[in-house]
């Protein structure tokens, strides 16, 4: 045996050094084994802007659709297929979770910030940090206790859960510090092209980095400690917020093609038409409680916001042009097809076209979040100042949503401006639509008309102010006979990969009650938030 | 490669103009004593010499013989005679050898040769005319229950079937567990094996144990089957032989199916009577849950073309023969070949073409394979050339799938029973019933639509060949190089008519899929082109349709260069030591590629080129390189002839592991005692003639992990827009120190002959550990990854084989013959462990007909692997199902409850084969059982109503059997009978309950099965005086002609389990999904001719 031994050593020797480069496989042809700062960057902003546009790979449907649903804002025709997960508020560790998608996206933020770091990019390195504090917010606020200081890091595959309130904490601190980067950073290089968001422009980034802390101040609103956040904002007050004239919208170039997985703007690919001229998604119609309201409020974004039917025949006002909707889980409407086109969709205001932008973080937003800090003394100016941001907000969603008032008795119809009919609309002497009218409840004001602006792109955020104010009141419940108790879920349950992988630190945070358990700052204590 | 083909041209030429060198020519018969008849293939050789010949079919042989040399007669089974011819005829006769075991010549490793008293690990050679009786199409078939430990599945039926070939149970959790096909030496992609002409084979050694392949290393551990390619007669005269076989396929064994209720689907109101509250006919359901047959004429669908059309109708009674089984045809099989084999002792040639041409049992169902196969030798002095090179061409016209992406099958399950299926054949008439815009169906899709719109065309073209120099310079010494080379170009074009749906369809709610469904509310339904391009082994199984990373099971869909160099010593000591030492050199390179194109927006709807398309394409292109560089040795030592010592060590670099871990070592040691021969006692007994006992400890090795396992960045979906592009983090991460799979086997084992031969038996018992499994597990997407390749999992598997083969009644001339054998294998596996803190890992997932999940094939620790895991109804401590007290329907419970294991436990073979004068009857029967499998189908028969269990109860409300309710509280149950009966019989309950949850469909898949019967007729003797043709022989053959099934299995085959959807592609079996075809019966003549 040794002999043996010997020999095949000595022919080893001999052929090792050539062996050594034949059996090396380090470049793989299929894909590549690393990436540039700009790829990465391009990637994660696309993907991140995906997510709350209702784009996912997730079941059963499009990401955050479900609150559309809940909050009376959509409603599922349910004439094709029993939909119980909508109706019936039947929510389990498969169905609406976005923690996936999340997270991967977060790893690859967080594998760019790494590259910027060891390449010594500070601001593509202060872009990742605010990239990961945007997509880190929606664990937090979707699943309260999440892995945040042990994830990504491939010597530990089970990760520990930190506490949300920590984790907002830190993300305050991850802004304050990226804000800080980029101003101590002029000199360095800045993105360009690759940035489908601001196209290099740093300040934007600021702006926005400023919006997300005020976002997750205001989050805050019904803790202790919130009045002692206004210090915290005021580190970095004079960067400015994102307003009607610049918001955080992602543009790569989308285009009406299905090649790639889909090159449409991701709330067009969720909601809207194929290349073929297919529907995507016809199940998503208009909910009575949002028309009701919006012809209580005179508001002309209800055809922005709705397509408009034709009342079907054997009804009162057959043949009228009219905004038509239902009750989610509805009965009466359940044999309803899209056939007969009776239900009102998805207005032209949302879905504009396949190429346009898709919204991150929107100029009203920000403008309606700073409304509501100026009346709680967050940032300073008080209720004048809040009137204002208030006002430029509803504004920047007319403008947003193209939404006209017709010139009174004009033939052929003509319209006022979105920027002329926006005043007409606030200045209503209604409560929750004229400042003046609503002083006596300006957060209802204010989170009432948040929650039309926001209607279509930011639906978990209307959930978000859902389940924080209350507002705005009276989000009826399914009517599905079959819907569970009579409540709306309050939060999701943990993802089923994470009781398959990381079962004992998801364990540890005991039994989740989607209709009680709520998160952090979720400070309402009864089963239902909208009683309050 | 092209360099290859030139040398091997070159030596086919030399080869026809070969010279026979003449000297004193001896000529003769060979003829059997037991039976008189002549033997063919018998050795003939001048002792002493190298120079010798076989004799030919009629049992003759000619050979040039030194004046006073002896000639040694020598065949398989038969005592060694020696003679010395005083005249220029000598006539022998040989007789059975009373101790034939051991001379048998055994192929190992590499194409090794040794006698099979030096073999220390169990083998079985079966010939290639023994698997080739029932003239099965692909070879592999004709082993099937022949072969203790070799369980062969056939998986996927029809034109283009599909085989699993499996040694020894499941040992790698991820990782390839099918057999390595080895062929004239050389491993081979499975689909090689299968696409060669059976009579092409001269034998198969089969290698059970990985300790067997040991010299393999890291491709050894599954076990091998060794094939061996006929080479060209002995005896200088060419021999041609036409073989043509024809054989018919009809669908067998159905599921079962109920033919007494119509169609209802839930609609309620108005569809329900108002007075009985029972379900009235509905016109354009696919569910049968409707009013017993009663024989009116009933609607069926809307009616045509508008609301004033045509209106079809059809008695309301069952059809006379079921529609599931009118629709199918009877399937063609014409197989036609011819070869021609010329040689002396040291030239050969030979060369054989096959054609198969088969209609299947689906309408317009096709395929064509052609072989073509060449092989030389030829020595000069201490150098010898030989090569075989072979060409196969196969093409495969088959159904698609319907435009909602489902199988023919599920639709045809659908199809109520008092209707013609037959009379939905019109599809393109678009006035017909049968046009898609006037099919009665609002639910399910027309077969034949699929079958006239949807095809899918395959085309396949391999190449194998090797080539063999060998160089004896002196007695003691070979020094031998083999290069050899398989690959093969698969193209495949999948094509898919546009539909457009008249406006009428689209503005009925009964109407045709148009009108109700909401994925096919738009108008047009584009058309549809796929192109499959793959260069590999020719079988296409490395493309991906979703991604650029390509699907690896084992080593399948690569081409393979391999170039062996070995140089073997072996000399005889004092008489008594004969020893052998082999030291060699392996590499190989293993590539493929593949690039594939899709369009579902074709431009003109039946125009199926990707130019024509609006939109982009979806384009897919990979690489895929594996290399290995080897070493190896195998020391034998043998003493007396009765005493073997053999050790083996090989290493292996291998390209697909980290640059730090590619050298690896796998050592086998073996050891083999002939007690019979060394002890004085045992020897001339008239009892144990023969008795054989080895031991065999191995290592060997399987790298699991695909090629390029390391970290890369894929491109962001929906990139790039115009120039921009972007990258994301492949979510599968790849540590930097993955290891092969080790798997360590030993194996004891005896052989034994009795009674003059008359009895053989063996038996062997081996345990093998595997550890260090390549797993590709999830992970917690918080680590930054949805999945890592991690080296962890340790499984035992361990068992028994047992044969026997025993001569009843020996064959005389006049006389019947009788030989009986059987083989029996246990197997059985234990998950040792898998990661730190997990307990199962999921392999596959098992949907229902709802694309509910409702369970899968999982590892699991402490169980055997794989192991079947579903959802069940809840159950009391002793097994019987709880009902709701209220209305009777059983509770589900949600956690998976173990079934049983997916591969079987036990296999057996049997077989017979009686025989007088020219007639021969074989007959193969196999049996498997201990394992279960979850039919999908029956999920999908009960939810359409067309099963029969869902009328079991004649669709009345019945107690569910062995029910208990709980009387007590959920915290302290009290389980008491249930008299509840369930609320409703027929759809509410049916269509709803059983159908979400796994368990109702998981069966026993044992089975019995009459494998082969094959009636021979050897006709030689009638025809011995002709000029032309020398022999002819004519059979009737049959295949899988009696299936028996337990009670309980209802919904067919279980043989056809395979993997359903999603998961592990390679060892999830365990499931029967809706695709799979009922497997069909075969029956056949065969003639054969040879000149």
């Amino acid at each position: 045996m040794k002999k043996i031994t010997l020999i095949i050593a000595a022919i080893s020797a001999i052929g090792l050094s050539g062996c050594k480069k034949y059996l090396d496989q380090s470049v793989n042809p299929n894909s590549p084994s690393v990436t540039t700062l700009p790829f990465s960057l391009t990637g994660t902003e696309s993907i991140m802007a995906a997510i709350p546009n209702g784009l996912a790979q997730i079941t059963p449907t499009n990401s955050y659709v479900q609150y559309g649903y809940w909050m009376g804002v959509w409603a599922v025709s349910s004439g094709f297929i029993v939909q119980p997960n909508l109706s019936q508020y039947v929510t389990n560790t498969n169905d609406f979770q976005v923690w996936t998608d999340l997270y991967l996206n977060l790893s690859n933020i967080n594998s760019m910030q790494q590259l910027a770091v060891a390449q010594k990019s500070p601001n593509y390195q202060a872009i990742a940090m605010i990239m990961k504090a945007y997509d880190f917010q929606q664990l937090v606020d979707n699943y309260n206790d999440v892995p945040y200081s042990q994830a990504f890091n491939t010597s530990n595959l089970f990760p520990a859960y930190d506490k949300g309130p920590a984790i907002y904490a830190d993300l305050l601190k991850q802004l304050d510090a990226a804000i800080a980067l980029i101003n101590s950073s002029s000199s360095a290089a800045v993105p360009a092209g690759d940035d489908v968001i601001f196209g290099g422009n740093m300040t934007g980034w600021k702006k926005f980095a400023n919006s997300l802390k005020l976002r997750i101040i205001m989050r805050q609103s019904n803790l202790a400690g919130f009045s002692a956040l206004t210090a915290e904002m005021a580190t970095t007050l004079s960067e400015g917020f994102l307003d009607g004239t610049l918001e955080a919208d992602a543009q790569p170039g989308y285009t009406l093609n299905d090649a790639h997985g889909g090159q449409e703007s991701p709330f067009w690919l969720a909601y809207g038409t194929n290349q073929n001229g297919n529907a995507e998604n016809i199940l998503v119609k208009a909910n009575t409680f949002e028309i009701n309201m919006l012809h209580g409020f005179n508001d002309p974004r209800l055809t922005a916001l709705y397509t408009t039917v034709q009342e079907p025949e054997g009804t009162a006002n057959a043949g009228a042009t009219v905004v038509r909707g239902l009750y989610l889980g509805d009965p009466q409407l359940s044999q309803d097809t899209n056939a007969a086109g009776s239900l009102s969709a998805i207005g032209p205001g949302l879905l504009k076209s396949a190429s346009m932008p898709a919204v991150v973080f929107s100029g009203y937003e920000s403008l309606f979040l700073q409304a509501e800090a100026a009346v709680d003394g967050i940032i300073p100016g008080g209720t004048g100042a809040a009137k204002g941001y208030y006002e430029a907000a509803i504004t920047a969603s007319f403008i947003a949503t193209g939404a006209e008032y017709q010139v009174p008795g004009s033939s052929p119809a003509a319209y006022y401006t979105p920027l002329e009919s926006a005043p007409m609309y606030y200045n209503q002497n209604k409560a929750n639509v004229g400042w003046n009218a609503s002083t006596g409840n300006l957060e209802q004001a204010i989170i009432t008309q948040k929650y039309i602006a926001l209607n279509g792109y930011s639906l978990f955020e209307i959930y978000n102010d859902w389940r924080r104010t209350g507002y705005p009141l009276n989000v009826p419940r399914s009517l599905d006979e079959a819907a569970i108790g009579t409540n709306i879920p309050v939060r999701l349950y943990y993802p089923q990969i994470e009781f398959n992988t990381n079962g004992k630190n998801v364990a540890a945070e005991g039994t989740i009650d989607p209709f009680s358990s709520r998160v952090f700052w979720d400070t309402n204590t009864g089963s239902d938030a909208s009683a309050h | 490669m092209k360099k290859l083909l030139l040398v091997s041209l070159c030596f086919l030429m030399l080869c026809i103009t070969q010279v026979f060198a003449q000297n004193r020519t001896v000529t003769g018969t060979v003829t059997a004593k037991e039976d008189g008849l002549p033997i063919p293939g018998v050795t003939v050789k001048v002792k002493g010499t190298t120079n010798g010949t076989q004799t030919n079919t009629a049992g003759k042989y000619s050979l040039s013989v030194p004046a006073g040399a002896t000639l040694s007669f020598s065949f398989i089974g038969y005592g060694t005679q020696d003679h010395t011819p005083t005249g220029a005829t000598e006539n022998v006769v040989l007789s059975l050898s009373s101790n034939q075991l051991g001379e048998v010549v055994v192929t190992g490793a590499l194409g090794i040769k040794k006698a099979e008293r030096e073999v220390g690990y169990a083998t079985t050679l079966i010939t290639g005319s023994s698997a080739d009786q029932a003239k099965p199409i692909d070879p592999i078939n004709g082993l099937t229950g022949k072969v203790a430990g070799l369980v062969i599945q056939q998986t996927a039926t029809g034109v283009d079937p599909s085989v699993r070939i499996n040694l020894r149970g499941n040992r790698s959790l991820l990782g390839n567990n099918q057999a390595l096909i080895v062929l004239d030496g050389s491993p081979v992609p499975t689909a090689i094996l299968s696409n060669l002409n059976p009579d092409d084979i001269e034998s198969f050694n089969v290698l059970n144990g990985s300790g067997a392949a040991a010299l393999y290393g890291s491709q050894a551990s599954n076990g091998a089957i060794v094939v061996t390619t006929k080479r060209g007669t002995a005896g200088g005269k060419p021999i041609i032989t036409y073989n043509n076989s024809l054989q018919l396929e009809q669908v067998a064994n159905f599921p079962q199916l109920q033919n007494g209720f119509g169609q209802y689907g839930g609609e309620g109101s108005p569809y329900v009577n108002p007075l009985t509250a029972q379900p009235l006919h509905v016109p354009y359901e696919n569910q049968e849950y409707g009013p017993a047959f009663d024989g009116s004429i009933v609607p069926i669908g809307v009616p045509a073309n508008s609301p004033d059309g045509p209106q079809l109708t059809a008695p309301y009674a069952a059809a006379s023969k079921l529609p599931v089984k009118a629709f199918f045809v009877t399937g063609v099989t014409e197989q036609n070949d011819v070869s021609f084999r010329q040689g002396d002792a040291n030239n050969y040639f030979g060369i054989s073409a096959r054609n198969v041409n088969v209609t299947g049992t689906t309408p317009d169902d096709k395929s064509m394979t052609t072989n073509a196969r060449v092989s030389g030798g030829k020595t000069y002095g201490i150098f010898k050339v030989d090569f075989t090179a072979n060409y196969t061409k196969n093409t495969i016209n088959q159904v698609g799938a319907l435009p909602d992406g489902s199988d023919l099958y599920i639709n045809l399950l659908q199809f109520p029973a008092n209707l013609n299926i037959k009379n939905f054949q019109d599809v393109n008439n678009p006035t017909s019933f049968a046009s898609e815009n006037n099919y009665f169906s609002a639910y399910s899709w027309n077969p034949y639509w699929a079958i006239e719109n949807s095809r899918n065309v395959v085309s396949r073209d391999q190449f194998q060949g090797n080539l063999n120099l060998t160089l004896s310079p002196t007695k003691w010494m070979d020094i031998a190089y083999r290069v050899s080379d398989n690959f093969g170009v698969y193209r495949a074009k999948d094509t898919r008519a546009e539909i457009d749906w008249s406006p009428y369809a689209l503005t009925i709610p009964e109407g045709p899929l148009g009108g109700v469904n909401e994925a096919y509310f738009n108008p047009t339904v584009k058309g549809v082109v796929s192109d499959f391009i793959g260069y590999g082994d020719g079988t296409g199984g490395l493309i991906n349709t979703t991604g650029n990373t390509p699907n690896f099971n084992g080593d399948q869909g690569l081409s393979r260069l391999e170039g062996t160099a070995t140089i073997n010593f072996h000399h005889t000591f004092f008489n008594d030591f004969k020893t052998n030492l082999l030291l060699g050199n392996d590499i190989f390179s293993e590539n493929g590629n593949y690039t594939y194109d899709n369009s579902n927006s074709l431009l003109v709807g039946n125009y199926y080129n990707i130019n024509a398309i609006g939109g982009s394409p979806t384009l897919q292109q990979a690489n895929a390189v594996i290399r290995q560089v080897a070493y190896f040795a195998d020391a034998q030592i043998t003493y007396k002839g009765w005493a073997t010592l053999e050790g083996t060590l090989r290493n292996d670099r291998d390209s697909r592991l980290p640059a730090a871990n590619q050298s690896f070592y796998y050592p086998s040691v073996k050891a083999v005692f002939i007690p019979t021969d060394a002890i004085p006692g045992l020897k001339n007994n008239n009892v144990l003639d023969y008795w054989k006992i080895y031991a065999d400890l191995s290592r060997v090795g399987q790298i699991s992990a695909p090629p390029y396992s390391s970290n890369s960045y894929n491109v962001t979906t929906g990139f790039p827009y115009g120039s921009l592009g972007a990258l994301t983090v492949n979510s599968t991460y790849y540590p930097p120190n993955l290891k092969p799979e080790i798997i360590s086997e030993t194996e004891f084992g005896t052989e034994l002959g009795l009674f003059k031969d008359r009895l053989h038996l063996s038996a062997d018992y081996y345990y093998q550990k595997s550890r260090n499994q390549t797993l590709d597990v999830t992970v917690s997407p918080s680590t930054g990854y949805t999945n890592t390749l991690i080296n962890a999992g340790e499984v035992d598997s361990y068992g028994g084989e047992f044969s026997a083969q025993a001569i009843v009644i020996p064959k005389g001339p006049n006389t019947v013959g009788w030989t009986v054998g059987g083989n029996f294998a246990i197997n059985d596996s234990k998950v040792v462990s898998l990661l730190p803190g997990v307990s199962q890992l999921q392999i596959s997932q098992e949907d229902n007909i709802n694309n509910g999940n409702i369970g899968g094939v999982f590892a699991v620790v402490g169980k055997s692997y794989p192991q079947l895991e579903v959802t069940d109804y809840n159950r009391d401590p002793k097994g019987n199902v709880i009902v709701n007290g209220a209305n009777g329907v059983p509770t589900v419970n949600p956690n998976l409850v173990d079934e049983g294991r997916t591969t079987p436990k036990y296999s057996l073979g049997l077989n017979s084969q009686v025989s007088y004068k020219f007639v021969t009857l074989n007959v193969v029967a196999d049996y498997r059982a201990g394992n279960v499998v979850y039919n999908e189908i029956g999920s999908a028969m009960d939810f359409s109503g067309s099963s029969a269990s869902s009328a079991a109860a004649g669709r009345q409300i019945f107690v569910y059997p062995g029910s208990v309710v709980n009387t007590g509280t959920s915290a302290a149950p009290v389980y008491t009978p249930n008299t509840t009966p369930v609320f409703k019989g027929g759809w509410e309950y049916w269509s709803t309950t059983p159908v979400n949850v796994g368990s109702p469909y998981v069966t026993s898949a044992a089975f019995w099965e009459i494998r082969e019967v094959s009636l021979a007729f050897n006709l030689n003797q009638f025809v011995k005086n002709t000029k032309f043709i020398k022999g002819l022989t004519f059979a009737l053959t049959g295949r899988n002609l009696f299936l028996f099934l337990p009670k309980s299995e209802q919904w067919g085959d279980p043989e056809l389990s395979d993997v359903a959807s999603g998961g592990n592609g390679i060892n999830a079996i365990g499931a029967i999904t809706t695709n799979q075809l009922p497997s069909p019966r075969i029956y056949g003549a065969d003639l054969q001719v040879t000149f």
